[in-house]
């Protein structure tokens, strides 16, 4: 999730709150604390509201928590001269541009940190690390309008940002960090989105980097915002939760115009939107019982309104209400969840365990009871340890994509190998090990990958045999199923050839024991022999209870 | 040097021989043992020099006849001191006897003789006549060796064997003596006891009866580590929530760990494109695919739901569902993937399940952060449920987990709305903890399965509980299967509270 950066003495400015109130009260907004020292704190926001990436946004919903500000805040952009020519070129890459002017702005160090932060997070969120929803922020003054979004080849040349000299688009994606991370998005066409002016000035190469000469300083008083999408929509959202951030930082918003051919658009577009609410869903939803005044009043705290006509009112920067019940969430935040009381709904019924998992749970009893200590490892395991220190080809085996490490690569179709691992790590420990492990065994099926469960013990120590593994099995068996278990000759690659036995109960493999290869000893690093089985438990049907 | 311990039969053996030496036959009659059981404890004692032997000749002395003067002088006494010479010459016989009996006893004027009117009459002199004899009799009838034999009536001996009342026999034994050792052994046994119980000491009680002490022991001193079979502290945890589920009505579920994207995400309203989605924060199975899922049904109502909210009223998405997105084989990132397919399940039915089973992440390990980890997930289907039922069954559910308190704040998850973040507040260490999630399903998660009544759902990890209950810094250490620390840790309910 991400996190932004608050300090104090700021954001008192911005809310006339004090650090405690701020502290206190950010939670219920659904914000996290991540951390705090004496100047800052660091926030988590949840991704469904970016209006959230800047300290303009979160004072202007705690105001509203508080009671200082209620209702919709209104944001208004005035007609500006400002135009921009999107051209068909771009129509399968990146075809939608929005933008805006702001004006007579103050731009601080922290102001600017606060827009790159806000910039950075709508990339990834939003804009879907770019691909979806790219940002531009530009000073205003080097730009000759009109300006022309097109579509320019590999060979087209300028001086990107954090560069001094110009390079070509092949350049920039080869050799800059940014084309390095985000040049695949443009990895399908030859037709790379540009946004220059009259005076070939590059603004921007979206949805990699900007052009130099629209650098934005701490000197820069107007901004150019532009913003290229794959989604109309997203782009216009974006721009709004931009817009509202400049306008709260003290800017003066111009519209732009946008021409798609014959088609104009004007953005940004600011207007609330209007959803109808619908007060008793609310209430059953909540389980609130308010009055209409008392709906309305939460509303506005959560910095909405309800119109005389019983419609919600939204500002444009909110782009998570999708339905009634998002209405409903705003009644109970604006209202205070923890004003509200909790009420039990009592049960009619007793519960139940499922009986195969209650089966499993008495026979790990058993095995414990038997003196077997009981170990937890991972489903996902390495090659090694699941078949190169068996000697077994790994034909079948059941790959994750991308793992993070190759340790946790391979789903496990025998619980052995695992408690192998075990038994290797605690080569120091005290002997006799006994250990046992019951969970998932994945294998390929003919439609997808079956899961069975299984339930196996190693015994390792200097006189373990398959007399002991025989035992133990023997008795867990019959303990469980009612009856012994029949034993014959088999073979396993875990297993030494003439040490292995196939188990089984009324004619059923039910698994294998035997005494562990010596090539495997020797692979874990074992010093002792070691003896053992595995039972597969899916094949149980009906156990008894 | 540690001193084997006294069996009891040589104890005995040794018992008998406080008081001076004694030939072998002495011995096995003073003990009450067995002939064998003796022979066989001298040969032990003999060997750690607590008895020396040495072969003695002993005399063994039979009696082969009454004296005839003791039968002459019991029918005296029994006629009251008279007796006429017809009766004892009748009761000793002519041929052997009487004649001698007569003599001695008047040469020893124990005896005087009178004329009766029937004939001559024996009168007793004196009382105490033969009772020297008597005495030697008595002792030769026990048996006696010569040796036995005091010193002033050897005389009276050689005179019975010269009469052939009294057989001699030479007899070569073995005579025991005690060492200081065995005096040093015998007193110590007494003092301390026995080291430990054996079977055939234990069989020696029940034989003879005798109770033995057992050696006083150090009783603070270490006794070697024992490990009991455990449990994993992770199933421990399971186990206790299970049951806390149970006791509030709650039905168990499992599904597989291997789910269709489709019931991971989509069901969940958790749009294609979600971060959540992608390879760098979730485990694909390589190369296959759910071809079962296909748009149609459930899956069509789901699919409408993201394009344009379906019959919700919702505005979805809004983007162009793809059902080969759909079908990737995902590692389920949380129960919720069951605990939905549950809700598929009830058809709308009062519900109420929960599922505690392990979800998969694609991290890189660190200290608090795994790649497989347990959540406990449950969810309430019912008619009326709101947002401050789920508040109550939370605070009931984490209470039973021993939490005092619960708080919510507002929080976001694509598939539930309101949606709140559960804290609880955690005794031991004193601060209000990030628990877990929880919210009611979104009309948009809910229709299209076709349940329209409300359901109510949360989650949380287990392994933070855990790491709480064992005062745990590092997550990674409760799958290490380290066996030292699986032995000796300390149990999760938190025994330390009980004293």
């Amino acid at each position: 999730m991400p996190v932004l950066k608050i300090y104090f003495s700021r954001f008192e400015r911005l809310t006339g709150l004090s650090k405690d109130k701020i502290l206190d009260r950010l939670p219920y907004l659904g914000l996290d604390i991540e951390g705090t020292d004496k100047e800052s704190v660091r926030i988590e926001y949840n991704p469904n509201r970016p209006d959230y990436s800047t300290d303009y946004g979160i004072a202007r919903a705690i105001k509203g928590l508080v009671g200082k500000e209620l209702g919709v805040k209104k944001y208004r952009a005035a007609a500006g001269k400002a135009q921009v020519f999107a051209d068909k070129s771009l129509a399968k890459v990146r075809p939608f541009i929005a933008c805006a002017v702001a004006r007579n702005l103050k731009l601080d160090e922290e102001t600017i940190r606060q827009l790159i932060s806000m910039q950075e997070d709508l990339h990834n969120g939003i804009g879907r690390k770019r691909r979806k929803v790219a940002i531009g922020l530009h000073d205003l003054l080097p730009i000759t309008f009109p300006v022309y979004y097109s579509a320019k080849d590999a060979r087209f040349a300028f001086t990107p940002l954090g560069s001094d000299e110009q390079m070509t688009i092949e350049e920039i994606l080869q050799r800059t960090e940014t084309g390095q991370a985000y040049g695949h998005i443009l990895s399908d066409t030859e037709a790379y989105p540009m946004l220059y002016d009259s005076k070939d000035v590059v603004l921007s190469f979206p949805p990699i980097i900007n052009g130099l000469k629209t650098k934005v300083e701490t000197s820069t008083r107007d901004l150019f915002v532009d913003i290229t999408s794959t989604d109309a929509r997203l782009g216009d959202e974006a721009l709004a939760i931009v817009c509202s951030a400049l306008a709260d930082s003290g800017g003066a918003l111009e519209t732009v115009t946008v021409s798609y051919g014959k088609k104009k658009v004007v953005t940004p577009q600011l207007a609330p939107s209007r959803m109808k609410f619908d007060g008793e869903l609310a209430q059953a939803v909540t389980g609130l019982s308010l009055t209409k005044k008392e709906m309305r009043d939460s509303l506005r705290r959560s910095r909405l309104d309800l119109d005389p006509k019983g419609f919600a009112v939204i500002p444009s920067y909110r782009v998570d209400i999708l339905h009634q019940v998002d209405l409903a969430e705003e009644v109970v935040i604006g209202y205070g969840l923890d004003k509200m009381t909790p009420s039990y709904p009592p049960s009619s019924d007793a519960g139940q365990f499922d009986p195969k998992a209650a089966f499993l749970e008495r026979m790990c009893l058993t095995m414990a009871e038997a003196g077997f200590d009981e170990t937890m490892s991972f489903d996902l395991v390495d090659g090694p340890s699941l078949y190169g220190n068996f000697g077994r080809s790994p034909d079948s085996k059941l790959e994750v994509d991308n793992p993070r490490t190759a340790e946790h690569s391979l789903l496990r179709d025998s619980l052995l190998p695992s408690l192998m691992s075990v038994l290797g790590r605690n080569t120091k420990n005290e002997y006799p090990q006994r250990v046992f492990e019951a969970g998932k065994v994945f294998a390929r099926g003919e439609s997808g990958v079956t899961e069975g469960v299984s339930i196996a013990a190693l015994s390792a120590h200097s006189s373990s045999s398959f007399t002991e593994a025989k035992m133990y099995l023997e008795a867990l068996v019959k303990k469980h199923f009612g009856e012994a278990a029949d034993t014959r000759p088999g073979s396993h690659w875990a297993f030494a050839e003439g040490r292995c036995a196939e188990a089984l109960i009324r004619g059923t493999l039910l698994g294998y024991l035997g005494e562990v290869k010596p090539s495997t000893l020797a692979a874990f690093g074992l010093d002792v022999p070691v003896c053992g089985f595995e039972l597969d438990l899916s094949k149980i049907n009906n156990p008894r209870t | 040097m540690e001193k084997t311990p006294l069996h009891p039969i040589e104890r005995k053996v040794l018992a008998s021989l406080a008081d001076g030496p004694r030939v072998f036959e002495a011995l096995v009659s003073s003990s009450g043992l067995l002939p064998d059981q003796v022979r066989r404890s001298i040969s032990w004692l003999s060997s750690k020099a607590m008895v020396t032997t040495s072969e003695v000749t002993s005399v063994e002395l039979k009696l082969i006849a009454q004296p005839p003067e003791l039968v002459f002088l019991e029918s005296l006494r029994e006629g009251g001191g008279e007796a006429s010479v017809a009766r004892l010459r009748n009761a000793l016989g002519e041929d052997r006897g009487f004649s001698a009996a007569m003599g001695r006893a008047v040469s020893a004027r124990w005896v005087e003789v009178k004329e009766g009117m029937m004939g001559q009459i024996v009168l007793l002199k004196d009382k105490e006549a033969g009772r020297e004899l008597e005495g030697l009799v008595a002792l030769l009838k026990k048996g006696a060796s010569e040796a036995s034999v005091p010193e002033a009536q050897r005389g009276t001996l050689a005179d019975l064997v010269k009469r052939g009342l009294v057989e001699r026999k030479e007899n070569k034994t073995v005579s025991i003596t005690i060492t200081a050792d065995g005096v040093e052994a015998l007193k110590s046994a007494e003092d301390q006891g026995f080291e430990k119980l054996t079977p055939e000491i234990l069989s020696s009680i029940r034989a003879t009866g005798l109770d033995v002490k057992l050696r006083p022991i150090d009783v603070s001193a270490s006794a070697p580590a024992f490990h009991p079979g455990r449990r994993h502290p992770v199933k421990e945890l399971i186990a206790e929530v299970r049951e806390v589920y149970l006791s509030m009505g709650f039905s168990e579920i499992t599904g597989e760990a291997v789910q269709a994207a489709f019931w991971n995400f989509d069901a969940l309203f958790t749009p294609q494109d979600h971060p959540a989605r992608d390879l760098q924060d979730t485990f694909y199975v390589k190369g296959m695919k759910d071809q079962k899922i296909s748009r149609s049904g459930v899956v069509a109502n789901v699919a409408a739901a993201h394009e344009a909210g379906w019959q919700t009223g919702s505005k979805g998405w809004r983007y162009k569902w793809d059902v080969e997105e759909a079908r990737r084989l995902v590692l389920r990132t949380h129960n919720t993937a069951v605990t939905i397919q549950a809700t598929r399940d009830s058809g709308g039915a009062e519900t109420r399940v929960f599922s505690v089973a392990r979800v998969y992440r694609n991290e890189s390990l660190d200290y608090k952060h795994l790649a497989e980890l347990h959540q406990m997930e449950g969810i309430v289907i019912g008619e009326g449920l709101n947002l401050r039922h789920l508040m109550g069954v939370l605070t009931k559910f984490y209470g039973k987990l021993g939490m005092s308190g619960v708080k919510l704040w507002p929080s976001y998850f694509p598939y539930t709305e309101p949606s709140m973040q559960v804290m609880v507040y955690y005794d031991k260490v004193g601060k209000w903890l990030e628990m877990g999630g929880s919210g009611v399903f979104r009309p948009e998660v809910t229709w299209p399965l076709g349940v329209r009544k409300p359901v109510i759902a949360w989650g949380c990890g287990l392994e933070r509980l855990l790491m709480l209950r064992l005062g745990m810094e590092d997550i990674r250490e409760l799958y290490n299967n380290d066996l030292g620390w699986l032995r000796e840790r300390k149990e999760i309910a938190g025994t330390q509270d009980i004293l």
